[in-house]
C-alpha cells in the first residue's frame, strides 16, 4: 500500500546521526584511538553502548594548513580530538573579525521578505517537505570553510599554543554553552580531527570519569592562564606570574548541569527560596580568596532584617571577594570579613584564586586603578540600613521587589528577554501580529507571563546566556546560531522528542502538530501527529531585528539583555 | 538627570511649534504673491493625510526595516497636530459654506479628535490596568469567566449538601448568578465608578453575619469570586475600549481620504483652471 502523502518515518536521535555516512572502518579506528580505547565498555548502557554514541555523534574531519577549526566568540555545539596533524589556538587578543571571515546570520532576500504578505500559509504550523524529512545539518559551524594566508604575519603579536595528536580542545564551550574562547586553525598540511557534538560527549562524560579528570588537565594546562587573563585583575601579572596564579587556582563546580528540572519543581510547588540555594561564600566569613565566575550565575545578597535581601546577580566574568581582599591587604589593622553572601544559582563553574597568593602575587604590582576602592566606614555599617542604598545606582533603580523577582525567576539568564511595562503597553496585539506575519503567520510567544512591579516578562526565549533547552536535545536540533549567538531550532532535524519544551524553565517553547503545505496534519505510521518544537527566533532571518519590539507603538516592549543591570535599569526609568 | 521620554516630548513640542510657526509666516508670504494659495496648501494637506495614514500600512509590514512603530506614532501624532494648524490655513479659518465641504471638514475633525482622544486614552487606560491587577488576555477573557462562574454554581450548589442549609446557595442564585454569568458595568468601570461591586460586597456583608461558620467560609470564597469577576469586567471594559477607538479612528480616516479626493476632483472640475497661476 502506498505511504499516504502527509505520512512520514517517525525520526529517532539515530536517524540523524553527526555523519549520515560514517564508515565502519573509520568507526573501528576511532574506537581503536586512546581515551576511547581505554574505556570500560561496561560502564555504558546497553541501550547506548559507546560504539552508538561514537557512530551517532562523531564524525571525521580534515582540514588544511591555514584553515579555521573553529572562531573566538562562536557559538559551538562539539568538542574536538585530534586524531593526525597539528593544530594551532591563537590566544588573546586574537585575530580580527575581518581575517576570520566571520558573517552575519544569512538574511531573507528583500523579495522573500516582502512575499511573506502573501505567501504565508492560511494553516498555522506548515512545514515544508525538507523540514519533515530529516538529514541536513544542525552545525552551526560547519558553514563555508575559511583559510588564512600567511599566518605568521596575521597572528602577528598573538601568542599561540600547538596542539597534537590525543589532545581535545573546544569541550568548554560544548559542555558549559558559552562562546569560545580562541580561535583554532590547521597547523598541518593534513590534519584529521574527530568532532563529537555536545551530546555524545556529555553522554561519554557520564559513563568515564577519567576523561573529565583528562579534561580537566587539559584546561589547566592549555587555557587556564588565558581564562585569568580575561579578569582584570590578572592583567598586570607576567608569564611566570600567572603561571604560579594558575598553579594555585582551584576549579569550582556547583549545582546540577540540567538545572532546569529542580527549578521548575520548586517554583511549581512555590519553594523556590533562597534558603534552597547552596552558598558559596557566606557574610561574615573570612575572605579567603576571590571567586571569579567562570560561566553560570551567582546571587549577590546582603542579610535584611531576618532574611536575605539580592542586590545583583552575577554572571560569567565577575567576581566576588575581591573588595574586601584588597581592604585587609591594604589595611590588615581593620580587617573585615565578606560583606555579602554569594549563592549559586542554576550551574555555575568558579574559579578560587586564595588570598595568599593574591597578596603576595596579584595586588603588590596591581595598578590603583584595577584595585576596587576601600571599604568606607558607612558602608561597613549598613546592617540596618537599606543594603541596596549602599550598592546605589542600578539596583537601587530597579528595586528591591523586581530585583527578587528577576533573580528568583531567573530572568537573568535571557539575553533578549521580552519585558513589557505594563504602565505603556495598551495590549493591543501589534507585537503578536507582527511576530506572526514574519513565521508564516505563526506567533512565536505569548503576550503573558509573570509581573512584578508593573513589568511583565512574556512566555517568549529569552535567548538564555545559559540555554538549559539544549541540554536533552538528541539530534542537536536546537543550538546556538554562531555568529548571532541567538538559540534556534533547525526544523528539520527536529524529531518532536519534546525534551527542548520540557526543559525549558521559562515555558517558552511550545511543541505543535506539523501540516504540511496543503493543510493535512502530518503523521506517522501509527498516525499519531508529527511534533515539532517552535520558540521565537529574535527574527534572526528578518531585517530590522525583532518584529515584536519594532512593532510596539508604545515603547512598552523591549527585548532586553538582562545580564546588563544597568541598561535594563535605564530602560525603567527612561 | 531629565528622562528621555520627558526629553523626546519636549523637543517634539519645540520642533511642532517651530513648524506651526513656519507654516503661518511662509503662508502670510504667499497670500500676497500667490492667487490660489488654497490649491497649494490642499496639495500639502492632502500630502500630510498620506503620510498620516502610511502609519497603517507600516503596521503591516512588520517584515520591512521601516523603522520602529514607536518612532512612526511619535511622528504620526506630532505631524497630525500639525495637519489641525495646516487645516485652518487650508479653510482660512472659516467654517465652508458648501455642504459637501462642511461634511469634509467635519469629517477631517472627527479623525483629528478621534486621534487626540485616542492618544490620550492610550496614555491613561493602562496605567489603570496595571494599577488594578486581574491582567488577562482579551480573548480569553469570556474562557475565565465562565470557568469562574461554573466554579461558583458548584460551591453554591454543594454549599446545600455541606453545610445542610440553602442560605448561601439562594444568595448565590438571587444576587451572583447574574453577576458571574455575563460581563457587567462595562460603562462604570470606564468611569472608575465602583458603587456596583461595593454593593454586591455590602450584601454580602449583610448575610454573613446570619451565617454559621461553614456557610461563611463558603460565603468567603464566593466573594473573593466575585472581586476575580469585577477584574476581569474591568480588564474587559477598558481594553475593549482601546481596542475600539480604532475601529474608530481608522474607518473615518478612509471615509475622509476617499471625500477627499472626490474633493479633489471636484475642485478640478469646477475649477476651470483656476491652479495654474
Amino acid at each position: 500500500m502506498d505511504t499516504p502523502r502527509n505520512q512520514v518515518e517517525r525520526l529517532g536521535r539515530q536517524d540523524n546521526p553527526f555523519d549520515p555516512e560514517f564508515p565502519e572502518t573509520d568507526l573501528d579506528r576511532i574506537a581503536a584511538l586512546a581515551p576511547f580505547k581505554d574505556m570500560d565498555p561496561a560502564s555504558f548502557s546497553k541501550k547506548q553502548p559507546l560504539r552508538m554514541i561514537l557512530q551517532s555523534d562523531t564524525r571525521l574531519r580534515r582540514f588544511k594548513r591555514g584553515e579555521i577549526i573553529v572562531r573566538a566568540g562562536d557559538y559551538g555545539s562539539s568538542a574536538f580530538m585530534i586524531v593526525s596533524g597539528d593544530v594551532r589556538v591563537v590566544l588573546p587578543p586574537g585575530l580580527p573579525d575581518r581575517v576570520l571571515g566571520r558573517r552575519e546570520p544569512a538574511k531573507r532576500s528583500v523579495f522573500r521578505a516582502v512575499a511573506q504578505l502573501w505567501a504565508n500559509h492560511r494553516n498555522p504550523e506548515v512545514r515544508t517537505p525538507e523540514e519533515l524529512g530529516g538529514g541536513g545539518s544542525a552545525d552551526a559551524e560547519s558553514g563555508s570553510r575559511v583559510f588564512l594566508q600567511d599566518v605568521p604575519r596575521l597572528i602577528g603579536k598573538s601568542k599561540t599554543v600547538t596542539l597534537g595528536p590525543g589532545e581535545f580542545f573546544g569541550e568548554i564551550a560544548a559542555l558549559s554553552r558559552m562562546p569560545r574562547t580562541a580561535t583554532i586553525l590547521c597547523d598541518s598540511d593534513d590534519a584529521e580531527l574527530l568532532e563529537i557534538r555536545w551530546q555524545g560527549l556529555r553522554d561519554i562524560l557520564k559513563h568515564d570519569p577519567a576523561l573529565r579528570a583528562h579534561i580537566d588537565a587539559l584546561y589547566r594546562k592549555n587555557t587556564l592562564s588565558n581564562a585569568l587573563r580575561s579578569f582584570p585583575i590578572f592583567q598586570h601579572l607576567d608569564e611566570e606570574q600567572l603561571a604560579q596564579v594558575a598553579a594555585q587556582t582551584q576549579f569550582g563546580t556547583y549545582g546540577e548541569y540540567d538545572w532546569s528540572g529542580d527549578y521548575k519543581k520548586l517554583a511549581k510547588a512555590g519553594t523556590n527560596s533562597i534558603d534552597k540555594e547552596t552558598v558559596i561564600a557566606q557574610e561574615g566569613d573570612y575572605p579567603d580568596g576571590v571567586i571569579f565566575i567562570r560561566s553560570g550565575f551567582g546571587r549577590l545578597s546582603k542579610r535584611f532584617g531576618s532574611g536575605q535581601r539580592t542586590l545583583n546577580y552575577l554572571g560569567a566574568g565577575r567576581w566576588f571577594g575581591l573588595r574586601e581582599i584588597t581592604h585587609n591587604w591594604r589595611d590588615p589593622g581593620s580587617a573585615v570579613p565578606f560583606q555579602y553572601s554569594l549563592r549559586v544559582i542554576g550551574y555555575t563553574h568558579t574559579l578560587f584564586v586564595p588570598t595568599r597568593v593574591m597578596e603576595q602575587v596579584v595586588l603588590p604590582g596591581a595598578p590603583n586603578s584595577l584595585l576596587p576602592r576601600p571599604l568606607t566606614p558607612d558602608e561597613l555599617d549598613v546592617d540596618d540600613d537599606d543594603p541596596l542604598k549602599e550598592q546605589g545606582g542600578f539596583a537601587q533603580r530597579i528595586g528591591p521587589e523586581l530585583m527578587e523577582f528577576l533573580t528568583g525567576r531567573r530572568i537573568f539568564n535571557g539575553t533578549a528577554t521580552m519585558v513589557i511595562d505594563l504602565a505603556r503597553c495598551t495590549r493591543c496585539d501589534d507585537c503578536v501580529r507582527a511576530c506572526a506575519a514574519t513565521h508564516d503567520n505563526n506567533p512565536r510567544f505569548l503576550r503573558q507571563g509573570p509581573v512584578s512591579s508593573g513589568i511583565q516578562v512574556a512566555q517568549s526565549c529569552m535567548h538564555c546566556v545559559d540555554p538549559v533547552c539544549m541540554i536533552g536535545c538528541p539530534t542537536g536540533a536546537i543550538h546556538r546560531d554562531a555568529s548571532a549567538g541567538d538559540v534556534v531550532i533547525n526544523q528539520a532535524t527536529c524529531i518532536g522528542c519534546t525534551s527542548c519544551a520540557n526543559n525549558c524553565p521559562y515555558d517558552a517553547i511550545r511543541m505543535v502538530e506539523a501540516r504540511d503545505p496543503g493543510g493535512d496534519f502530518v503523521t506517522d505510521k501509527e498516525y499519531r501527529p508529527i511534533l515539532k518544537a517552535t520558540k521565537c527566533d529574535h527574527c534572526i532571518d528578518q531585517y530590522g531585528g525583532p518584529a515584536c519590539e519594532r512593532a510596539c507603538p508604545h515603547d512598552a516592549l523591549k527585548r532586553m539583555d538582562m545580564t546588563r543591570l544597568d541598561t535594563f535599569a535605564t530602560w525603567l526609568n527612561r | 538627570m531629565m528622562r528621555t521620554t520627558i526629553k523626546r516630548r519636549l523637543s517634539g513640542v519645540v520642533l511642532l511649534l517651530a513648524a506651526v510657526v513656519a507654516l503661518f509666516w511662509g503662508h502670510r508670504q504667499l497670500v500676497p504673491v500667490m492667487r490660489h494659495l488654497a490649491y497649494l496648501t490642499g496639495w500639502f494637506l492632502l500630502a500630510v493625510c498620506l503620510f498620516l495614514t502610511a502609519y497603517n500600512a507600516r503596521k503591516k509590514l512588520p517584515f520591512l526595516p521601516l523603522g520602529n512603530s514607536r518612532t512612526w506614532l511619535q511622528i504620526h501624532a506630532y505631524v497630525g497636530y500639525f495637519s489641525l494648524a495646516l487645516f485652518f490655513v487650508h479653510t482660512g479659518w472659516r467654517w465652508p459654506s458648501g455642504a459637501f465641504e462642511a461634511v469634509l471638514a467635519s469629517l477631517y475633525l472627527a479623525v483629528a479628535a478621534s486621534g487626540v482622544v485616542g492618544l490620550v486614552w492610550s496614555r491613561i487606560v493602562p496605567r489603570r490596568l496595571t494599577a488594578r491587577g486581574c491582567e488577562a488576555l482579551y480573548e480569553r477573557i469570556p474562557m475565565i469567566r465562565r470557568k469562574l462562574a461554573e466554579d461558583a454554581e458548584a460551591l453554591a450548589l454543594a454549599s446545600v449538601a455541606t453545610t445542610r442549609s440553602t442560605a448561601v446557595a439562594d444568595f448565590y442564585k438571587l444576587h451572583l448568578a447574574g453577576f458571574l454569568g455575563r460581563p457587567m458595568n462595562g460603562w462604570r468601570h470606564l468611569a472608575e465608578v465602583r458603587s456596583p461591586l461595593m454593593r454586591i460586597k455590602a450584601l454580602i456583608a449583610d448575610l454573613d453575619r446570619f451565617l454559621a461558620p461553614d456557610q461563611r467560609k463558603v460565603l468567603g470564597e464566593l466573594a473573593v469570586m466575585v472581586a476575580q469577576k469585577d477584574g476581569l469586567d474591568y480588564q474587559r471594559s477598558l481594553q475593549l475600549s482601546l481596542k475600539l477607538w480604532l475601529f474608530v479612528h481608522i474607518p473615518l480616516t478612509y471615509s475622509l481620504l476617499i471625500l477627499t479626493f472626490l474633493h479633489v476632483v471636484i475642485v478640478f472640475a469646477f475649477s476651470g483652471g483656476a491652479g495654474a497661476n
